[in-house]
């Protein structure tokens, strides 16, 4: 499932967090520019070979996401894995540099940083 | 002494009936006559409601009483039941006799008598296989009255799990709103504390029940409110085998708290930032309305 083409970028990307339980969570809509780092990010990082990918518990922060094009890229823990239709790949995240560059792109506010400062600064 | 006779079949609709006099009720009286007693298991089995054909139903209609029977009696595979009675019938074959012979008087059914005397056998042949197991009184189940545990029906990766938060699964209501507390009554929770929630639920029709303790009510089921203090709400179920379960947000339904234990009581369980235990509730069954 790669992302090489280039004329995807200009289709919208949303970035989200997972994290909330009642309210709905954060959702903000991604720069061009902004969705061309994280699907140049994606294309680089490698196969995630090291059995399931990590898991969040299930209340507080769960993960990072960018949607875009029918595609999900859920980020958490050092794996990013890309949903698209039934088909699913998982990549190593060094650093969980695809999961905060999501994050980075937050409008100020909008996120409750105290669950993911917790979570990501642990 | 006249009698009616009634198929005891229908659910929704009213029953079939005939009513009999002269000879034809007398020999009814006769056929029904109780013989020697049934056993416990025997006259359990007559007398359990099944759907479909349960028997016939006979009442003597006159203003003279049979001494032989009492006002009111059902008889299946031919036993009969009723106060103080439970017996085998005089004629066993009582129902073959009526329907072959007075069921054909029976107004209205014309079009069903087929399905009717289909459903008589059928009937039959599940109360012989009727399997009873007497509980134990008094009957201790954890939470009667609470919903099932059934996290596939809402984990459909789709539009039930992604559009109904904690709300809507504690309160056991799909609404594919994510649910806000207070927002169906124009009364939405204005700050995200125990005290502006805990209201916004009472005006969806929640029953507060700050003492319950973990213990079911005896209406409805109990559910938990928590609080991420200013940034978030949670609500816990409990379910019918006294355990507890959540939906956190659009994700999975899930019976394990943050370190992945059950939850037996959702005031000791690891609930991550929802750090504020604000109280139990009561869901009344049919009672709320969320949006």
């Amino acid at each position: 499932m790669g992302t090489s083409k280039s004329s995807e970028h200009a289709q919208a990307y949303v970035g989200s967090v997972s994290v909330f339980s009642g309210r709905p969570d954060p959702v903000w809509p991604l720069g061009e520019e902004q969705a061309r780092r994280l699907l140049t990010l994606w294309e680089s990082l490698d196969p995630w070979a090291g059995g399931a990918a990590p898991s969040a518990p299930p209340l507080g922060y769960r993960g990072s996401l960018l949607r875009g094009g029918g595609r999900e890229w859920h980020a958490y823990g050092g794996a990013v894995t890309l949903r698209e239709g039934p088909g699913v790949e998982t990549r190593l995240d060094p650093g969980r540099r695809f999961e905060k560059l999501i994050l980075s792109t937050a409008p100020d506010g909008s996120l409750p940083h105290p669950f993911l400062d917790q979570e990501l600064h642990a | 002494m006249p009698v009616k006779i009634t198929v005891d079949i229908f659910s929704g609709r009213p029953n079939p009936s005939v009513e009999l006099t002269g000879k034809e009720a007398q020999d009814v009286l006769e056929r029904l006559k109780p013989a020697e007693t049934l056993t416990a298991d025997a006259a359990e089995k007559t007398a359990t409601p099944i759907l479909g054909y349960r028997g016939l139903i006979v009442e003597p209609t006159g203003k003279e009483a049979d001494k032989g029977l009492p006002g009111r009696i059902r008889t299946a595979g031919g036993n009969i039941v009723g106060r103080g009675l439970a017996h085998r019938a005089a004629d066993p074959e009582f129902e073959d006799f009526f329907f072959k012979g007075p069921f054909k008087k029976v107004q209205g059914v014309t079009n069903l008598r087929g399905r009717i005397l289909q459903e008589v056998e059928r009937g039959r042949i599940a109360r012989e296989n009727l399997a009873l197991k007497l509980l134990p009184f008094p009957i201790k189940l954890a939470c009667l009255c609470a919903p099932l545990y059934e996290p596939n029906w809402w984990n459909d990766a789709g539009q039930k799990q992604f559009n109904n938060n904690c709300y809507n699964y504690a309160t056991n209501y799909r609404s594919d709103t994510f649910a806000q507390p207070g927002q169906a009554a124009g009364a939405m929770y204005t700050s995200l504390t125990c005290a502006s929630v805990l209201p916004a639920a009472v005006a969806d029709a929640l029953e507060d029940s700050p003492g319950a303790n973990n213990k079911c009510p005896a209406e409805g089921h109990l559910v938990a409110l928590v609080i991420a203090p200013g940034w978030d709400f949670h609500w816990y179920r409990k379910g019918r085998n006294g355990f507890w379960s959540h939906k956190p947000g659009s994700t999975a339904v899930t019976n394990q708290d943050n370190s992945g234990n059950l939850i037996p009581d959702p005031r000791t369980a690891n609930r991550g930032p929802y750090t504020d235990f604000c109280t139990f509730m009561v869901v009344k069954h049919g009672h709320i309305k969320i949006q």
